[in-house]
């Protein structure tokens, strides 16, 4: 793999560090007002999800992280692995069920969403912006309110529990944020 | 747009209105230099002159500082410069390749004294908190448990090792800077106003130097580096011994070799009256005002 020097960095290059795959996130350029320059940059790590800060000497190099992101397709999950497939080529690829607390609520079977490979093996799904879900639980709506003014939880199809406003009932679909969890409409 | 403009134009008035009130006399002197700075870590600007004539070398100053001390030698007394100054290989949101730089001369200070007027400054300016002085082996102590004086290079390379940092520097200074930088710096965020001074002798740069210590100090507004001051150096041979030394570092990293000024150095055959300066960021220092 190719080595990048600190020159080289820029938002969204994938380096390794400390044995991880990360994202870089920003890239500060600090320079006394005597002596040498450094960096200063924030990753986050593409495994763990965290966020990191480091320094470097200018002019310091590491190593790029073979990720690639791909757009594929949720098949089904069958409790312990979750099963993607590539539309492109058919191949199929599965992660742990532990590597999917983040996004176990918002992916429905078929629906597209992104997966990040490392080495080609998948390390995490990012799902589409706004998903559709089915309610099957939340408290009986109130008639006559349409303006959302309060809110109830309900919990969908995939097991997630978000804030709808009262008049959602049962077996009703709406679509949801899943950068943020909140109701984003009825459909 | 204009918003902008206004609050740069009252903050030179106000600045300006600081110094002549304590008679400090305003100069400009040339931004066009026959001579590059030596400063290992700050590259001038070059350019062809006079092409159709005789053809020359010229450098856009990278700081006024040579050339307000030779005003300095000749008894201009106290002086300050607002100008444009000039460098190259800067980038980033706090780095530019054009920046604005208030530059001051007090005679008879030493550095705590100019420290002292520094804040009067900031503080007449409108940046507003308590004013918090650390000294540069304290601020070590306090903020990364190393004893900076009394820990030597291998031993600074090993504790970089085991922050997972780099160790790959020539010589202890740039490896005590890098330190800081990761280490310390994070943590001035939490002081409006912040000296960090007496810095180690081989930090000394342009300031004198009593035993192990210079007299030197920065200045950290919120975490950001926005003024470096020194009690100054006041003989020739004693700038002569700094650019050598810097040249000498230029050429083990494989970086031009610039001839220092020699116009310079002549002057200062008459040395500077006892004076400390400070040379003051104005992009980064507005930020700190409201």
């Amino acid at each position: 793999m190719a080595y990048y020097s600190t020159s080289q960095f820029k938002n969204g290059l994938k380096l390794m560090l400390d044995g991880n795959p990360c994202s870089i996130i920003s890239n500060e350029i600090r320079k006394p007002g005597k002596g040498q320059a450094s960096n200063k940059v924030k990753f986050k790590d593409l495994i763990t999800g965290k966020t990191l800060e480091k320094t470097f000497k200018s002019g310091e190099s590491l190593e790029g992280a073979d990720v690639m992101e791909l757009d594929m397709q949720y098949l089904y999950n069958d409790g312990n692995e979750w099963n993607f497939m590539d539309p492109n080529t058919f191949d199929q690829f599965t992660i742990n069920d532990s590597n999917m607390d983040d996004v176990r609520g918002y992916l429905v079977e078929q629906d597209m969403c992104v997966v990040t490979l490392w080495n080609n093996n998948p390390i995490s799904v990012t799902p589409p912006n706004h998903v559709l879900l089915e309610v099957v639980d939340t408290d009986p709506g109130l008639k006559g309110d349409t303006a959302g003014t309060g809110g109830k939880p309900a919990t969908m199809n995939t097991g997630v529990v978000v804030q709808v406003p009262l008049f959602i009932g049962i077996g009703e679909k709406v679509k949801v944020d899943t950068r943020t969890n909140e109701y984003a409409g009825r459909t | 747009m204009r918003q902008a403009l206004i609050k740069k134009a009252k903050l030179l008035e106000k600045i300006r209105a600081f110094f002549d009130y304590q008679n400090v006399l305003e100069v400009q002197t040339p931004h066009l230099l026959s001579h590059p700075t030596t400063d290992v870590y700050i590259d001038s600007i070059g350019m062809s002159v006079n092409r159709d004539i005789q053809q020359q070398s010229k450098f856009l100053h990278t700081s006024p500082e040579l050339e307000m001390k030779k005003l300095l030698s000749q008894g201009s007394g106290d002086i300050f410069q607002i100008c444009q100054v000039f460098r190259d290989n800067e980038q980033g949101s706090q780095n530019f390749n054009e920046f604005t730089l208030l530059e001051y001369y007090r005679l008879n200070f030493d550095h705590h004294q100019l420290m002292d007027d520094v804040a009067e400054l900031v503080k007449s300016l409108g940046v507003k908190g308590e004013v918090v002085k650390l000294s540069y082996t304290q601020a070590f102590i306090q903020f990364a448990g190393i004893d900076i004086l009394n820990t030597d290079f291998d031993v600074l390379k090993l504790i970089a090792k085991a922050h997972d940092l780099s160790t790959d520097f020539e010589w202890i200074e740039d490896l005590q800077i890098f330190l800081f930088t990761a280490l310390c710096e994070p943590e001035l965020t939490q002081f409006p106003i912040c000296f960090i001074y007496d810095y180690p002798a081989v930090q000394s740069a342009l300031s004198k130097v009593e035993g192990r210590i210079a007299h030197r100090f920065e200045l950290y507004l919120s975490g950001v580096e926005v003024a470096n001051g020194y009690d100054e150096l006041q003989d020739a041979q004693a700038y002569r011994q700094i650019f050598n030394r810097e040249n000498d570092k230029r050429q083990q990293l494989n970086k031009t070799v610039m001839s220092p000024d020699a116009d310079f150095l002549i002057q200062l055959e008459k040395p500077l009256p006892q004076c400390s300066g400070v040379a003051i960021g104005i992009e980064r220092l507005i930020t700190s005002i409201d």
